[in-house]
């Protein structure tokens, strides 16, 4: 039988749509978008309406998206730049959320280390809410970039990002947010995301990898990481990737065209996994269960599995592509930093992450769900009878 | 056929042991063990020893077909074998890392991951042999002299054998290459690896300074002795030697010295001449045998070192140790190393050495 992938969340195929698209600028059209020439001319065209097209689908000005190189290189500006012209005009800190993905939480703690300024960690519950108080005291303390994701790459849990924008902007703090994970699963619309900054990527929603982009609202500022060029705008100098500004705006024009019948299609897969698993996994905990969570991502906490890299190993090798807290902890037998934060650091639960994307069908979810609790039981430990 | 899980360490014997495997009709599963890792900062900690093997590994399971996976058993690696090295060195043994980490660590995860996997049985790429029978299984050298390794394994705990196969066990090593080659293994000509896998910079005392610390008594001057107690001169530390070692005493000697004993609790090195350099009474402690340990008054072959020859010996004591009369002295005879005790080709078990003893002298290694 066919492996069944079940890991959109960490990555998904690029679409036939974004696929068609991108081919005509990797070798014909292949100019360089600052040259002169007819080559050049073609390319810069094709990158100005690739912005235009990724400005309208958001709600956002053209002359606010800049193109970079995945959702980490745009957490990273935003965090590091977004913070370094905020200290322009003296110290100032920067506030995350407990759960964010390791591109924020890692420049944060880098800002904190190095001398450059306080990172206030803001706990989250694994009912979402977020310790906007700790927010509040940062904020009312000194000029804070505050960053919290709209949904968890991990659980799919939402954050209330309103209350962060609130308690931010009446501080005048920045506020930015990373949405790798909630684009084209949840509604988003910057003319009312009232955020400063934020960060997408393209191969969550089946577009190419390698290609991103970090939205600034006009008046916010950020400063650059690289130098050496006046491409973006100097904010990421280096030679465009034109193809991947191409699919990248493909693939989110109809992520967000089919985003409402996307989220009614992931739900009913989502629902159909945790009722079927449920009654086949006693002492399952599904993560985040109390939270608003994204439809495509189901984590579940296991206590009868000691040894979690084993379990995804033995899911592979029966077929099914799932993920331990996150693709980048795969391998780790410790839990993860989300895990930690929502259940507290000698939480004993393994983790699977099971995520759908476009391509998934009842038939994957039903095979989940007959196979998953038959590995679960093969690796618990037998209970002793007398 | 059976599903088979296979340690692949990137090097050629555990190479062409999954490819023969997949050859026999086995459903492979290959894993390479992620046992240390060179870095001590946190942001490069993905820059390990054994990456080369990692990928050398990957390599070959994809050319073969197979999944890989990498097991991180740096926490049991450290606990079971690094900290044992550095103790024995400060207790002025001489360890061998690679019978403690078959012993401890690595045969026993892989049975653990191999269950968890759903695999019947274990591979690995050793020089060694094993036997199957009604009776119970049983571990034989390995066909090639030159390359045997059934000195690493006495340790297995018995309860495993029957779950192992060696598939490289009955090939010389120069077949092994050539089959390798023959099926374009990436690994076909890499060379051996010699140095202990966790000692990048090949000297273990830099190993042992990192982890006692420059004031441990294992590593500071004491006082250079002849076994009558004259004393000679100064050494640089203890954990520096080894018995049987020449090198680093100093010359102005009559006759070639070597190291006889190491007593840590006086920090002496006793150092004579090759003649008491000769022990023909062995205790040895931490036993492990396969079908049954040996009585009192059996003859047996006994081994002292990788790749030296077997002497035969007479078992006179068994208790929580067993304590062997050699048929004639053997030069060396190391505490912390190992003791393996054949009958013929088959592995009958064996121990930690503890100490030896000659009837021709009386340096008692303590």
């Amino acid at each position: 039988m066919d492996p069944v992938y079940l890991d959109h969340a960490a990555t998904s195929p690029v679409r036939d749509e974004v696929f068609d698209a991108m081919v005509p600028f990797l070798a014909g059209h292949f100019g360089n978008p600052s040259s002169t020439h007819r080559w050049g001319r073609a390319a810069r065209v094709a990158l100005d309406e690739s912005r235009a097209r990724v400005a309208a689908a958001l709600g956002a000005r053209a002359d606010e998206i800049f193109f970079v190189r995945g959702g980490t290189e745009s957490d990273n500006l935003a965090v590091i730049g977004g913070h370094a012209a905020l200290s322009a005009g003296g110290p100032a800190g920067v506030a995350v959320s407990e759960i964010e993905h390791s591109a924020v939480l890692e420049p944060a703690a880098r800002i904190e280390t190095e001398g450059r300024g306080r990172a206030t960690h803001l706990s989250v519950d694994p009912a979402g809410d977020i310790d906007l108080g700790a927010l509040e005291a940062a904020c009312s303390r000194e000029p804070t970039l505050a960053s919290v994701m709209l949904a968890n790459n991990e659980t799919g849990m939402v954050l209330p990002l309103s209350g962060v924008i609130e308690v931010a902007q009446r501080h005048g703090a920045v506020v930015h947010t990373d949405v790798c994970q909630a684009l084209g699963k949840i509604p988003i619309d910057l003319r009312t995301l009232d955020v400063d900054l934020l960060s997408a990527t393209g191969h969550k929603i089946n577009g190419p990898k390698g290609a991103g982009l970090l939205f600034v609202r006009r008046g916010a500022r950020v400063e650059p990481l690289l130098h050496g060029g006046s491409q973006e705008r100097g904010l990421r100098p280096g030679t465009e990737d034109v193809a991947g500004a191409v699919g990248l705006a493909t693939a989110v024009e109809l992520a967000v065209a089919e985003q409402e019948e996307h989220h009614r299609a992931l739900t009913e897969l989502r629902d159909r996994l945790e009722s079927g698993l449920r009654p086949r996994l006693p002492g399952m905990r599904v993560n985040g269960a109390d939270a608003v969570r994204a439809p495509h991502v189901v984590s579940i906490g296991l206590a009868s599995i000691t040894d979690g890299a084993a379990l995804l190993m033995a899911l592979d090798l029966e077929g099914i592509a799932v993920s331990g807290g996150s693709a980048c902890h795969s391998g780790s037998a410790r839990a993860s930093h989300v895990i930690s934060a929502l259940y507290g650091a000698d939480d004993r639960y393994a983790t699977i992450r099971f995520s759908f994307g476009r391509s998934t069908t009842v038939e994957d979810i039903d095979r989940a769900i007959e196979i998953v609790p038959t590995v679960v039981e093969r690796l618990s430990p037998t209970e002793v009878t007398a | 056929m059976s599903r088979v899980l296979v340690a692949m360490s990137g090097g050629v014997d555990s190479s062409l042991a999954a490819a023969l495997l997949v050859e026999a009709g086995h459903e492979v599963v290959g894993v390479t063990m992620k046992t240390f890792c060179y870095s001590d900062t946190p942001s490069h900690g993905k820059t390990c020893c054994g990456l080369d093997g990692i990928m050398d590994a990957r390599r070959v399971a994809d050319t073969l077909g197979v999944p890989h996976y990498v097991f991180d058993v740096e926490e049991e690696f450290t606990r079971d074998v690094i900290d044992d090295f550095v103790a024995e060195y400060a207790r002025g043994r001489t360890p061998n890392p690679c019978v403690r980490c078959n012993s401890n660590t690595k045969f026993r995860d892989l049975l653990a991951r191999g269950e968890a996997l759903g695999c019947d049985q274990i591979a690995t790429g050793h020089y060694v042999r094993v036997a199957h029978e009604a009776s119970g299984s049983y571990l034989l050298r390995g066909t090639d002299p030159g390359k045997d390794q059934s000195y690493f394994l006495w340790g297995l705990p018995e309860s495993m054998l029957p779950k192992l196969l060696f598939p490289v066990g009955e090939l010389t090593k120069d077949e092994v290459r050539e089959r390798a080659r023959t099926l374009t293994l990436a690994t076909a000509d890499k060379p051996e690896s010699q140095e202990i896998c966790f000692v990048p910079t090949g000297d273990y005392r830099d190993l042992l300074v990192k982890r006692l610390g420059t004031v441990h008594p294992a590593l500071e001057p004491g006082p250079l002795v002849r076994a009558d107690g004259t004393v000679l001169g100064e050494h640089g530390g203890y954990a520096g030697f080894t018995v049987g070692q020449r090198k680093g005493l100093g010359g102005g000697f009559q006759e070639p010295m070597f190291v006889l004993e190491i007593r840590p609790e006086t920090r002496e090195v006793v150092v004579g001449t090759r003649e008491e350099l000769h022990s023909d009474r062995v205790t040895i402690g931490e036993l492990n045998w396969h079908g049954g340990a040996p009585a009192p008054g059996d003859r047996v072959d006994v081994q002292l070192r990788y790749r030296a020859p077997v002497v035969g010996a007479t078992v006179v004591e068994r208790d929580r140790s067993l304590v062997l009369e050699l048929h004639e002295g053997r030069p060396a005879v190391t505490p912390g190393q190992s003791a393996v005790v054949f009958d013929g080709e088959r592995v009958l078990g064996g121990g930690r050495i503890d100490h030896a003893t000659s009837g021709i002298t009386s340096g008692a290694n303590a």
